[in-house]
């Protein structure tokens, strides 16, 4: 019997699942020390996908994982975990982190004591809260690897910690890389990176840096710096994010005058390179007319820190912001008009439209709506992604990495307009003599306006031959229908609305004109005459009619007869 | 003599990008590899598409022996891939050095396959006013093939610059015809609308550059040139279309002007207003000849204006004329030698310049803004000049500049 019920959906927000959560934070964090064992205590599915994930993204990360069942997790992990850490143990690892699963949070298994037998002096649980963010998670494995530090015998002179990269973080590896060639070049050397690609006894010796300095100021690490700076009297920097020249000089100088190094001669070297680059044809021609979308709310340090630069030292506009904090959010509001704050996709993808970007900076998600709304051009900047080949060359921090990030965005709009606005390499130029209506001329005139310069000339080349080449198949002048369909199909999002109100104003102002140009007649006009009127153009019959009555009072006819309209026209040469 | 020339690109280039924009017309680049090559990447930029040169790439025993077989050898090639109506050789440098007997090789492809015509337009060794000096011999080898068609009585012939106001033109068109003026645009995208500027009675170039065109349609059409003015910013656009209606006896265009003036001139006036609060010292130095054009709108605006003209035809003498009266001292013409831009510069103090490429690199490091002339074509009518104006000093990106100056400042 068919089911005859009605049924009343619920409103449920649909939560895309596309931010990770502190136990991705956690696992990041501690993956990275390359000669310590991690044992994820989970279920084989939780530990199947989180080292896929990683394999996926980075060069070598090892797991290990208890692989619980569901009979154990029913009766209790804790001899299976303990097991596996006296496994683990032979192994000789220099330190054996444990981090429990959402599982394993609730059941609220007592993992500390079934691993405390095992007598492993470098073992450290981290618990990662249920319903907690990525941040919370790598600050609570930073935390907890605080248990493997030693105190100082003494600090090593021009010495930092750079808190905060971890696997998994996007692009560490080459910011990292290049913010320790920085460093390197006033004399400063890393003593750690707190947590990716480091050793145990690096973390052991942290405390004898003789600064600690926040990477990602806007997304982890300042809490663990300041509980080191409690516990061992190491001070921080947390100031500066270093995208960009200013900022990355910024960041360098403040380093150095806590050195009381003389760094002026190294900066003053890269931030000429940086101006002379910038300086160049192609830089400002592309970024002074275009403007960005910034996707990258897994990294607020990153939409902080590229928008800035972006905005202040190339001259860009920034339409679009995503963060997951309101301290990233008021960060950025001064520079970017409109700032989402952990945005749901439809929210980015209805935005995106209205505002139409040059180009966006954003993760695997980003790129699937970019793709599906019609946008071209797109650079990674942000996780979760489905893979991705992660090397030390193309920082975004750093003088390199602002380098590397004009290059990356410069020649992805450059030259991917330019081909938008070819047709086929042996292509037809023109379709041939197709008339075009008084409206669509001017509607086209309209569209130039929208169009950067350095492309305007040709792209319009372009939306000319495509309306001319539709008309034709249509067998029609070119419409202001046609321009329109033409303007939207030749960019289907990036002008659309702004295309929308040309059609619109243009319509209505054809609409006025013809309501103006209706003939208006002052003298009597017989019913022929009237009908030889309507044979004229639309456009020309208000003057036509003025111009026969003209005709017709200086020969003193009182009517206008077809007669008179006959006569008229063949003085004109009709 | 300046230490190099301050252009977009030479003559067989500009030719090239020209004819290229043109349905129904082939140009043979006649000359070695390093002109197919240079000249190719060179016009990638612009075309819209068939972005395939052809070339003879001559080599050094063609350069001694003579390259005509060769030519001719093209010639053919081309007809019979791509069956155009026109072929135009571009005519580089070295060959026209050696004296190729380019009308020998016409005469005998004409022989072959009468259906064709073959032209040729002389490129080679054109500086200064490269680039507009290529605009216009590449559209009067054209006007050489076209034939003859009925005169329009009381018809309009535009003639523009350069290949990028193919089928753009409409900012004048649509308003001449509105008033029903049978209007000839020159060029078009495709030859065979490009040919009817032969029917037209009255010729009005609104460039500065297409003087020999327009001579020589003259000479084989018998059509009347009347140089008025560049038809740019609101009041050139206006006296421009006036004149053409003075021509003509279109009192409705008159009406059209008045109209677009209604529209156009309260924001002309919010423009100059925000020009009356910063003021600005333009220079603008030899572009492919919108230095004038521009330098005009921005003049009209209220900016003290510094031009080095590229063309010294009788177009732009009249026009100068016209800017000196209009504006007075706001208008300057530098005509004296130089050798860099970066003198100028120096001279002049300007706050922004209107440049080619090898300005810029001068100009920009001294983080002056410096826009490229080649970006701002198409520049006639009243919108083109309002839509610059309200954008201008956005587009300058004078906080980038300072944000650099103080980052230079402080850090270098």
């Amino acid at each position: 019997m068919a089911d005859t019920r009605d049924f009343k959906a619920r409103q449920i927000k649909i939560k895309e699942i596309h931010k990770p959560s502190s136990f991705e934070g956690a696992l990041w964090a501690v993956q990275g020390i390359t000669d310590a064992r991690v044992i994820y205590h989970a279920p084989p599915g939780c530990y199947l996908m989180q080292h896929m994930n990683a394999l996926c993204n980075e060069w070598h990360p090892e797991i290990y994982s208890t692989l619980v069942s569901y009979a154990e997790v029913m009766q209790g992990t804790g001899e299976k975990l303990d097991a596996m850490v006296k496994q683990v143990v032979a192994e000789k690892p220099k330190a054996i982190i444990v981090i429990t699963s959402p599982v394993i949070e609730i059941t609220g298994d007592d993992v500390q004591g079934a691993v405390a037998a095992s007598g492993y002096e470098n073992l450290i649980v981290i618990r990662p809260p249920l319903g907690g963010t990525l941040a919370e998670g790598k600050e609570g494995a930073f935390l907890g690897l605080m248990d493997l530090m030693k105190p100082a015998c003494q600090q090593v002179p021009r010495t930092v910690n750079l808190i905060g990269p971890t696997y998994n973080t996007f692009n560490w590896r080459a910011d990292v890389f290049e913010l320790t060639r920085m460093l390197s070049a006033i004399g400063v050397n890393v003593n750690a990176v707190i947590a990716a690609d480091c050793t145990v006894a690096q973390i052991e010796r942290a405390p004898q840096a003789a600064l600690n300095v926040c990477v990602y100021p806007y997304d982890c690490g300042i809490v663990f710096a300041q509980r080191m700076e409690q516990q061992y009297g190491t001070p921080f920097k947390a100031a500066h994010v270093p995208i960009g020249f200013r900022e990355s000089a910024a960041w360098l100088s403040d380093i150095a005058a806590f050195f009381s190094i003389e760094a002026q001669p190294y900066i003053a070297r890269e931030v000429t390179r940086g101006r002379d680059f910038i300086t160049t044809l192609l830089v400002t021609n592309t970024f002074f007319e275009a403007q960005a979308a910034l996707s990258t709310d897994n990294c607020d340090t990153y939409s902080v820190g590229i928008s800035s630069f972006l905005n202040r030292e190339l001259g860009m506009k920034i339409c679009m912001a995503a963060v997951s904090t309101e301290a990233a959010a008021a960060a950025i509001s001064h520079i970017c008009p409109n700032v989402l704050v952990n945005p749901s996709i439809d929210e980015k993808k209805n935005l995106l439209l209205e505002l139409s970007p040059t180009i966006i900076l954003g993760n695997y998600y980003d790129l699937k709506i970019a793709a599906d709304l019609g946008f071209k051009n797109f650079l990674f900047a942000d996780i979760p992604l489905i893979g991705y080949i992660f090397s030390e060359t193309t920082p975004f921090m750093g003088f390199m990495g602002a380098q590397h990030l004009v290059q990356a965005i410069g020649n992805e709009i450059y030259t991917k307009i330019f081909i938008e606005t070819k047709g086929e390499l042996e292509g037809a130029i023109s379709a041939g003599e197709i008339p075009w209506e008084l409206d669509a001329e001017r509607a086209l005139g309209r569209i130039a306006e929208l169009l950067p310069h350095f492309i305007r000339s040709i792209a319009l080349k372009k939306i000319h031959q495509v309306a001319d080449e539709t008309a034709q198949q249509r067998n029609s002048p070119v419409t202001l229908e046609i321009l329109q369909d033409v303007a939207l199909k030749y960019t289907p999002t990036r002008f659309k609305a702004k295309y929308a109100t040309i059609f619109n104003n243009t319509r209505e102002a054809a609409a006025d004109s013809e309501h103006s140009a209706q003939p208006v007649f002052t003298m009597s006009w017989e019913q022929a005459a009237r009908e030889m009127l309507a044979m004229v153009p639309a456009e020309f019959r208000a003057v036509a009619a003025q111009e026969t009555e003209n005709y017709a009072r200086e020969h003193q006819y009182h009517r206008i007869t077809a007669a008179v309209v006959e006569e008229y026209r063949k003085k004109l040469g009709f | 003599m300046p230490f190099k020339s301050y252009e977009h690109c030479c003559s067989s280039c500009i030719a090239l990008a020209n004819l290229g924009k043109i349905e129904g017309v082939i140009p043979i680049l006649h000359g070695p590899q390093a002109c197919t090559f240079g000249n190719q990447i060179g016009s990638m930029f612009c075309r819209p598409s068939r972005l395939l040169t052809i070339g003879t790439t001559l080599k050094k025993s063609e350069v001694i022996f003579g390259g005509e077989g060769k030519l001719k050898e093209q010639i053919i090639t081309v007809y019979n891939q791509y069956k155009p109506k026109i072929v135009v050789i571009i005519n580089t440098c070295v060959p026209q050095l050696i004296g190729e007997d380019l009308k020998g090789v016409i005469m005998e492809v004409k022989q072959e396959i009468p259906e064709l015509k073959v032209t040729f337009c002389e490129t080679g060794f054109n500086q200064p006013k490269s680039t507009p000096l290529g605009n216009d011999v590449s559209w009067r080898a054209l006007v050489d093939v076209l034939e003859p068609q009925d005169l329009s009585t009381g018809s309009v012939g535009i003639v523009c610059r350069a290949g990028q106001d193919a089928d753009s033109m409409g900012c004048l068109t649509s308003l001449l015809r509105e008033a029903g003026i049978t209007t000839y645009a020159f060029p078009a995208g495709h030859i065979d609308e490009m040919a009817k500027i032969v029917k037209a009675e009255f010729l009005c170039p609104v460039h500065l550059v297409p003087y020999l065109t327009c001579k020589r349609l003259n000479e084989r059409f018998g059509s009347k040139t009347h140089y008025f003015e560049l038809p740019v910013g609101v009041e050139g656009t206006s006296q421009f279309l006036r004149s053409v209606a003075a021509l003509t006896g279109c009192q409705k265009l008159r009406e059209i002007v008045e109209r677009e003036e209604k529209r156009a001139k309260p924001r002309l006036q919010k423009i100059q207003e925000q020009f009356r609060k910063n003021p600005l010292r333009v220079l603008l130095v030899s572009g492919p000849a919108n230095e004038t054009s521009i330098g005009k709108i921005l003049a009209e605006f209220g900016a003290q204006v510094i031009i080095v003209p590229s063309m010294r035809n009788q177009f732009a003498r009249k026009e100068q004329n016209i800017l000196k009266q209009r504006y007075g001292s706001q208008v300057i013409f530098h005509e004296e030698d130089f050798d860099t831009v970066l003198q100028l510069v120096d001279r002049y103090r300007p706050d922004v310049v209107f440049g080619d490429f090898q300005a810029r690199v001068e100009v920009i490091r001294m983080l002056i803004p410096c826009h490229i002339n080649e970006n701002y074509l198409n520049e006639y009518g009243y919108d083109y000049a309002l839509d610059f104006g309200e954008h201008f000093f956005e587009s300058l990106k004078m906080q980038v500049f300072n944000e650099w100056k103080d980052i230079m400042q402080y850090y270098a």
